[in-house]
C-alpha cells in the first residue's frame, strides 16, 4: 500500500483520463482516445472547473449517467475557432497557385474537413465564385459536431466579426466587394443563399469514419493539432486515400506533412501556406 | 661540299656563260650597225658625186644657151639657171669634201675645187667678151676652155662616184663576213653550254637524292606510334642532310623518353581514376540515407567487394562502446562480436590508437571465410578507424584471402575519412530531425492551445457581455420599475378621470354628433324627394350626394364608436338563446333587394344538422354577418354570394385560434365571386383602417373598420374569423362561434410572427448615427440622404475632398464617412489619406464609393486607408449592410 500511495499523481490522472475516454467510446461511440493528451487534459479540467466537480472520476460518474454532461464535454472537445478567410495568405496562395490548375477540370470536388461553423467553406465558395469556378464545384463540409453544422448551414456571421472578415477578404485578393455577399441585420450578417447551394454539410468523424468520395482538393486546417501522432497519421492516410491523383491538400499554418508517413507522396505547392500536391498514389 | 655551295656554283657558272654570250652578241650587233652606217654614207656620197655631174651638165647646157644669143627674156633665165647650177655643183663638192675623209677622195675633191675656180674665171672672161660683143672669141673660149674644164670636172666626179660605190660594196662584204662568223659562234656556244649545264645538273641531283633517300628510308621505318624504340640515321656527310640526321636522332631520343613518361602517367591516372570511381561510388550512396544502421550496412556491403575483401564488419561508436552495425559475407549468424569497448581487442585498440592495424599470417582456426564450395582462413586482416575531428566514430574490419594492395589501402584511407564526416552529419541530421519534430509538435500544441484560448476568450467575452447586459438591464429595470410604479399610480389616477371623460365624451358623441347629423340627413332626404317640384335635377343630385355622404359619415361614427367601445372594453355582450332561422330571415330581407338591384345570385344555406337554437348575442352576430355580406356585395360585380351556416368540422384550423378549445362550433361562411384579396393583403385587412390596397378605398369607399370590428366582435363571442381568397376569383370569410359553451373572456391575440417585420426594428439599429457623405454629384447626395434619413440617420455632406475634411473637423462626432473617389479638387484617395493622417480618425470607418468597372481603384482605396468599398450605383440594402458592419459596436 505504501507503494501505491507514492504513485505519481500525474500517472493516476493519466489513467483516469484514459479510463474516461475508453468509457465514452464504449458508451457513446465518440472516440477521443487518440486526441492529443495535453489537449484532452485541459478540456477535461476546463469542464471540471466549470461544473465545479471534484475530479475526473466525479466527471466520469456524471458523464456515464447524464447524456447532457456528455454533450457539454463533447462541445468542449470540438473547438470551433475559425474565421472567414482565416490566414488570408493561404487563400491568396490558393487563388494564385491552385485555382489556375482547377480551371482545367470539368467538375471540382472540395472537401473541407472539420469545417466547424462553416466560415472557411463560405470563404472558399466566395473565392471560387470570383474565379468563375463555383458553378462546377461541389463543396463537402464535414464536422463531427452536428451543432456546428447547424450553425454552418445558416451562413450567418456575427456582425462584430465582419470588420475583420472584410479585412481578410481584401487581403486574399478579392475581386469584388465583400458587402456584395451579405445582408447585415441587427446583430448578424446573412450570406447570400447561393453560396451554400453547392455545399453539402454532413457529419463526419475523423477518428472513426472512413473516406466517402474522391476529391480534387482537401482542406483540413487546424484539425489535426488536437490529435496525437497516431491519429494524425490515420487521418493523413484517410485524406491521402480520398485525394485524387495530383489533388491538392491544404493544412493549417502550424501543421505540415514533413515528418509524417505520407511526406514523400507530396510536393510543396507553397510551403509557407502548407499547400501540397499529391505526386504519388 | 655543302649542297648550297654546289647549287651556287652550278647556277653561277651557267649565268656567267650566259652573260658572255650576251656581250658577244651585243658586240656583233654593233659591228653590223657600223657597217650599215658606212654603206649608207657611201651611198649618200655617191649621190653627191652624181649631183656634181648633173649640175655641171646643166651649167654646160645653159652656157651653150647663152652663147646662142637667145632673146633677152630667155637669156636672163639661162643666166640665172647657170648661176644656180654652178652654186649647186660647188655646194655638192663642199659637202663631199666634208663627208669623205679618205685621202684618195680628198685629192680629187681638191682638184675639183681648183677646177671650179678655174671655171669661174673662164666664165668671167667669157662674160666680158660677150659684153664687148666679141662673140666669136667668147664662143671659142667656151668651146675650148670651158668645155675642157667641165669635162675634167665631170670625169673627176665620175671617179668620185665610182669610188663611193666601191665603198658600199666593200661594206656589204664586210657585214656578210661578220654575220657568218656570228652564226658559227652561236651554234658552237649553245652546244658547249648545253653539255656543261647537263653535267652540272646531273652532278648536283645525284649527290642530293642519294643522301635524302638514305634519310627517308630511316624515317619511313620509324613507327612513331609505338615510340618505345626508334631507328637512328648514320651520319655520313656534314651537309644539311647530315644535320637533319643529327636532329632526327635527337628527336627520336626525346620521343622515346616522352613515350615512356606517358605510359607511366597513364598508369597513374588509371589508378587514380579507379580510386576516384570507387570513392564516388561509395560517396553517392550517402545522400538519401538518414539512419546509421542503413548507412553502416550499405557502406560495408559496397566497400568489401571493391577492395576484394571476403568478409567485413563495421562497428559504430555508441556511448563509448563500438557496436556492430553491419557485416559483409558473414557465414555464421551473427558474424563476429556484437560490441567492443575502447581498448578492448583489436577493434578497441584501433579506436584507441586511431591508426589502422594490419594482420598477416592468420592462424588456421582464426576465422573461416566460406562459400558453397568450401572455406578457408583469410590471408590478411585490416582494422581501420573512421575519424571525425579527432574522434573515432567507427571501426571497420576487413578480411581477405590476398594481402591488401597499396592502392586498396589508399582507397580505404580515403573512403574511411569520408565515412566519419557522413556518420557525423547523419547523427546531426537525426538530431535536427528530432528537434524539428519536437518543435512541430510543440507548434501544433501551441496552435491548439491558442485556439482553445481564443474559444475561451470568446466564451468569456460572451458571458461578460451577457453579464454586462444583464447588469445594465437589471439596473435599468429597477429604474424603470420605479418610474413605472410612479407612472402607474399617476396613470391609475388619470385613468379614472379619463375613463370618466371618455364615457362622457362617447355619450356626448353619440348624442351631439348624431342629432345634428340626423337632422341633416332628414333635411337632405326631403330635399332630394323634391316634393315642391321647384328644384332643378342638378340640385336634386346634390341633395342625394349630401344624403349618401351623410349616411357614410353616420356609419363611420357608429364604427368608430364601436371600435372605441371594444378597445375600451366597454362593448357588452348579452348572451341569449338565438334562433338561427330568425337570423336567416333577417339577413334575407335585408340583402335580397340589394342582390336584385346588383343582379347578383344570393342564397343562404343551412346545414340540416344545425341546432335550432344557439347561445350567443344575436345583435353582435348579425352585425358581423351584415359586415361580411356588405363587403361581399361591395366587392362583387357579378356572380353569386352565398351564406352557409353549418357545424364546424374538426379539421378546420385557424392560426388565430386561441387557447380555448371548443369541440363544436358553428361556422358562418360568406363566399363571393368578387375581386378577391392577395395572400399578403389577407393579414392586413383585419387591421384598423386597412383595405386590400390603397386604391380600394377610392373605388369602393368604406372606412376599413368593418373587418376589424367584426374580428373583435367574433373574439368577444368566443370565436374567430378566417379568410380564404384568390385574387380575381373571390373570397370566403368564415366566422366560427361556439354553439354551446360561451367564453366570455376576451382573447389575447397570440399572434407570433416568425420573423419579426424587420423594417422598424431594423431601422433603429442605425438610429442616431451621423454620417458624412462626400460626393460631387448633388443627386447622389440627395438620393443617399433621403434613403438614410428614413433609417433615422443624420447626414452631413460635402462636395469634394477638401470640403469633406473641413466638415469632418466641424463635426467630430461623425460615425462613418461615405467617400466618392472621382471628385474634382481633391479626389477620394487623397481625402482618405488626409483623414487617416489625423490620429483621432485612424479608426473612423470610411467606405469608398467606386465605379464598378474600376477594379484597380478598389485596391487603391484600401491602400489609401479606406475600410471597405461599395460599387456605384449604390444598392441601398448593400450600403445599409456595410454600414451595420462598420457601425457595429
Amino acid at each position: 500500500m505504501e507503494k501505491l500511495i507514492s504513485f505519481d499523481k500525474r500517472e493516476i490522472e493519466k489513467i483516469e483520463i484514459n479510463l474516461l475516454l475508453e468509457g465514452i467510446y464504449r458508451l457513446y461511440g465518440f472516440d477521443f482516445r487518440n486526441y492529443s493528451a495535453a489537449f484532452v487534459k485541459r478540456r477535461i479540467e476546463h469542464r471540471i472547473r466549470t461544473e465545479k466537480l471534484e475530479g475526473i472520476s466525479d466527471l466520469q460518474q456524471k458523464i456515464f449517467y447524464d447524456p447532457l454532461m456528455m454533450r457539454r464535454l463533447f462541445y468542449d472537445f470540438s473547438i470551433n475557432v475559425t474565421e472567414m478567410f482565416r490566414d488570408p495568405s493561404f487563400f491568396l496562395a490558393f487563388r494564385t497557385k491552385v485555382v489556375p490548375i482547377l480551371r482545367n477540370f470539368s467538375s471540382i470536388r472540395i472537401w473541407h474537413v472539420g469545417c466547424a461553423t462553416g466560415e472557411e467553406v463560405l470563404s472558399m465558395a466566395i473565392l471560387l465564385h470570383e474565379e468563375g469556378l463555383y458553378e462546377k464545384t461541389k463543396l463537402y463540409a464535414t464536422d463531427m459536431s452536428e451543432a456546428a453544422l447547424v450553425q454552418a448551414r445558416k451562413a450567418m456571421m456575427p456582425l462584430n466579426k465582419m470588420k475583420n472578415y472584410t479585412k481578410n477578404y481584401l487581403e486574399t485578393g478579392g475581386t469584388s466587394a465583400f458587402s456584395e455577399y451579405y445582408v447585415a441585420r441587427e446583430t448578424s450578417a446573412a450570406f447570400h443563399p447561393f453560396l451554400t447551394e453547392n455545399v453539402v454539410y454532413a457529419q463526419h468523424n475523423l477518428a472513426t469514419d472512413q473516406s466517402f468520395n474522391e476529391f480534387h482538393v482537401i482542406i483540413c486546417r487546424n484539425v489535426m493539432i488536437y490529435f496525437n501522432k497516431c491519429l494524425q497519421n490515420r487521418v493523413l492516410h484517410l485524406l491521402h486515400e480520398s485525394l485524387s491523383a495530383s489533388g491538392f491538400l491544404g493544412l493549417g499554418s502550424k501543421e505540415g506533412i514533413r515528418f509524417t508517413e505520407i511526406a514523400n507522396y507530396y510536393e510543396e505547392v507553397d510551403s509557407d501556406e502548407k499547400l501540397y500536391r499529391k505526386i504519388h498514389p | 661540299m655543302k649542297l648550297k655551295t654546289k647549287l651556287y656554283l652550278g647556277f653561277g657558272l651557267l649565268i656567267f656563260l650566259f652573260i658572255i654570250f650576251q656581250l658577244f652578241l651585243m658586240m656583233l650587233m654593233n659591228q653590223l650597225n657600223t657597217n650599215m652606217k658606212n654603206a649608207v654614207d657611201n651611198y649618200e656620197m655617191a649621190k653627191t658625186a652624181y649631183k656634181i655631174q648633173d649640175s655641171l651638165n646643166w651649167y654646160r647646157s645653159d652656157s651653150k644657151g647663152i652663147l646662142a644669143n637667145p632673146p633677152a627674156d630667155l637669156l636672163k633665165e639661162f643666166q640665172d639657171h647657170k648661176e644656180q647650177s654652178y652654186l649647186e655643183a660647188n655646194q655638192a663638192i663642199e659637202t663631199l669634201r666634208k663627208l669623205d675623209k679618205r685621202e684618195k677622195s680628198q685629192k680629187v675633191i681638191a682638184e675639183l675645187q681648183s677646177l671650179s675656180i678655174q671655171l669661174r674665171a673662164i666664165e668671167a672672161k667669157t662674160n666680158k667678151l660677150m659684153e664687148q660683143n666679141k662673140d666669136e672669141e667668147a664662143r671659142n673660149l667656151f668651146w675650148y676652155d670651158t668645155w675642157d674644164v667641165i669635162d675634167k670636172m665631170t670625169s673627176d666626179a665620175t671617179y668620185l662616184q665610182t669610188l663611193q660605190e666601191d665603198g658600199v660594196q666593200s661594206e656589204f662584204e664586210l657585214s656578210n663576213d661578220t654575220t657568218s662568223i656570228a652564226y658559227k659562234f652561236i651554234f658552237g656556244y649553245a652546244v658547249a653550254v648545253l653539255i656543261m649545264g647537263g653535267a652540272i645538273t646531273f652532278f648536283i641531283l645525284r649527290s642530293m637524292s642519294k643522301n635524302l633517300n638514305d634519310v627517308m628510308s630511316v624515317f619511313t621505318n620509324a613507327a612513331f606510334g609505338k615510340g618505345d624504340h626508334l631507328p637512328r640515321i648514320r651520319v655520313k656527310t656534314k651537309d644539311e642532310i647530315g644535320q637533319i640526321s643529327i636532329a632526327y636522332n635527337e628527336m627520336a631520343q626525346v620521343l622515346e623518353k616522352h613515350h615512356k613518361q606517358e605510359i607511366e602517367l597513364k598508369n597513374a591516372a588509371e589508378e587514380q581514376s579507379w580510386l576516384n570511381t570507387k570513392i564516388a561510388e561509395i560517396a553517392t550512396m550517402y545522400p538519401g540515407i538518414n539512419n546509421l544502421k542503413e548507412l553502416a550496412q550499405l557502406f560495408i556491403t559496397r566497400l568489401a567487394p571493391i577492395v576484394g575483401a571476403s568478409c567485413g564488419l563495421i562497428y559504430l561508436k555508441e556511448d563509448n562502446v563500438f557496436r556492430r552495425y553491419g557485416s559483409y559475407a558473414g557465414q555464421e549468424e551473427p558474424v563476429g562480436r556484437e560490441s567492443f569497448s575502447v581498448g578492448e581487442g583489436l577493434v578497441g585498440q584501433c579506436a584507441l590508437d586511431k591508426r589502422p592495424i594490419s594482420l598477416e599470417d592468420i592462424p588456421e582456426d582464426y576465422i573461416k571465410i566460406s562459400s558453397g564450395t568450401g572455406g578457408a582462413p583469410p590471408n590478411s586482416i585490416l582494422v581501420i578507424p573512421a575519424e571525425y575531428q579527432g574522434e573515432v566514430l567507427a571501426v571497420i574490419e576487413l578480411a581477405s584471402f590476398k594481402p591488401f594492395t597499396r592502392l586498396e589501402q589508399v582507397l580505404l584511407e580515403e573512403v574511411v575519412s569520408h565515412l566519419g564526416i557522413n556518420i557525423k552529419s547523419i547523427q546531426r541530421h537525426i538530431r535536427v530531425e528530432e528537434l524539428l519534430q519536437e518543435s512541430q509538435t510543440m507548434t501544433e500544441e501551441l496552435q491548439s492551445q491558442s485556439e482553445e484560448l481564443q474559444l475561451q476568450q470568446e466564451e468569456l467575452r460572451t458571458v461578460n457581455e451577457q453579464l454586462e447586459e444583464q447588469f445594465k438591464s437589471s439596473e435599468q429595470k429597477t429604474h424603470e420599475l420605479e418610474k413605472i410604479k410612479n407612472m402607474l399610480e399617476e396613470k391609475a389616477q388619470q385613468l379614472m378621470m379619463s375613463s370618466q371623460y371618455k364615457s362622457e365624451f362617447l355619450a356626448n358623441m353619440s348624442h351631439e354628433l348624431r342629432t345634428p347629423l340626423n337632422s341633416l340627413l332628414i333635411l337632405a332626404k326631403m330635399l332630394s324627394e323634391n316634393s315642391g317640384q321647384n328644384l332643378t335635377p342638378k340640385q336634386v343630385e346634390y341633395a342625394k350626394t349630401i344624403l349618401s355622404s351623410g349616411h357614410d359619415l353616420l356609419r363611420l361614427i357608429n364604427d368608430i364608436l364601436d371600435i372605441s367601445k371594444i378597445e375600451a372594453g366597454k362593448m357588452e355582450i348579452f348572451l341569449e338563446k338565438t334562433e338561427i332561422q330568425e337570423i336567416k330571415a333577417s339577413l334575407k330581407s335585408q340583402f335580397f333587394p340589394l342582390a336584385r338591384q346588383k343582379g347578383l345570385d344570393f342564397s343562404i344555406q343551412l346545414d340540416p344538422f344545425l341546432p335550432d337554437l344557439i347561445q350567443t348575442d344575436p345583435q353582435r352576430l348579425q352585425q358581423i354577418l351584415i359586415n361580411l355580406l356588405s363587403n361581399a356585395f361591395k366587392f362583387t360585380e357579378k356572380g353569386r354570394i352565398l351564406l352557409q351556416i353549418e357545424k364546424a368540422q374538426q379539421t378546420v384550423f385557424s392560426e388565430e385560434k386561441g387557447n380555448n378549445l371548443v369541440e363544436t362550433m358553428i361556422a358562418f361562411s360568406v363566399s363571393d365571386t368578387g375581386i378577391g384579396i392577395s395572400q399578403e393583403n389577407q393579414k392586413l385587412i383585419f387591421d384598423a383602417f386597412q383595405q386590400a390596397d390603397g386604391t380600394t378605398s377610392r373605388k369602393y369607399g368604406g372606412t376599413g373598420l368593418g373587418l376589424t370590428i367584426s374580428r373583435e366582435l367574433a373574439q368577444l363571442l368566443g370565436g374567430y374569423l378566417t379568410v380564404e381568397s384568390t385574387v380575381g376569383e373571390g373570397s370566403r370569410f368564415t366566422l366560427y362561434i361556439p354553439s354551446l359553451q360561451i367564453v366570455q373572456a376576451r382573447l389575447e391575440a397570440a399572434v407570433t410572427v416568425e420573423e419579426p417585420q424587420p423594417d422598424i426594428d431594423e431601422r433603429e439599429s442605425l438610429e442616431g448615427m451621423k454620417i458624412l457623405i462626400v460626393d460631387d454629384d448633388m443627386r447622389n447626395i440627395f438620393a443617399l440622404t433621403s434613403a438614410l434619413e428614413s433609417y433615422f440617420v443624420e447626414v452631413v455632406f460635402a462636395e469634394n475632398g477638401r470640403e469633406g475634411i473641413e466638415i469632418l473637423q466641424k463635426n467630430p462626432d461623425v460615425d462613418l464617412v461615405l467617400m466618392d473617389i472621382m471628385m474634382p479638387e481633391m479626389d477620394g484617395f487623397e481625402a482618405i489619406r488626409a483623414i487617416r493622417q489625423v490620429p483621432e480618425y485612424m479608426n473612423l470607418p470610411i467606405i469608398a464609393l467606386t465605379a464598378k468597372a474600376m477594379k484597380s481603384d478598389r485596391k487603391k482605396c484600401i491602400e489609401a486607408g479606406a475600410s471597405d468599398y461599395i460599387s456605384k450605383p449604390v444598392h441601398m440594402e448593400q450600403l445599409i449592410s456595410i454600414m451595420r458592419v462598420w457601425l457595429y459596436r
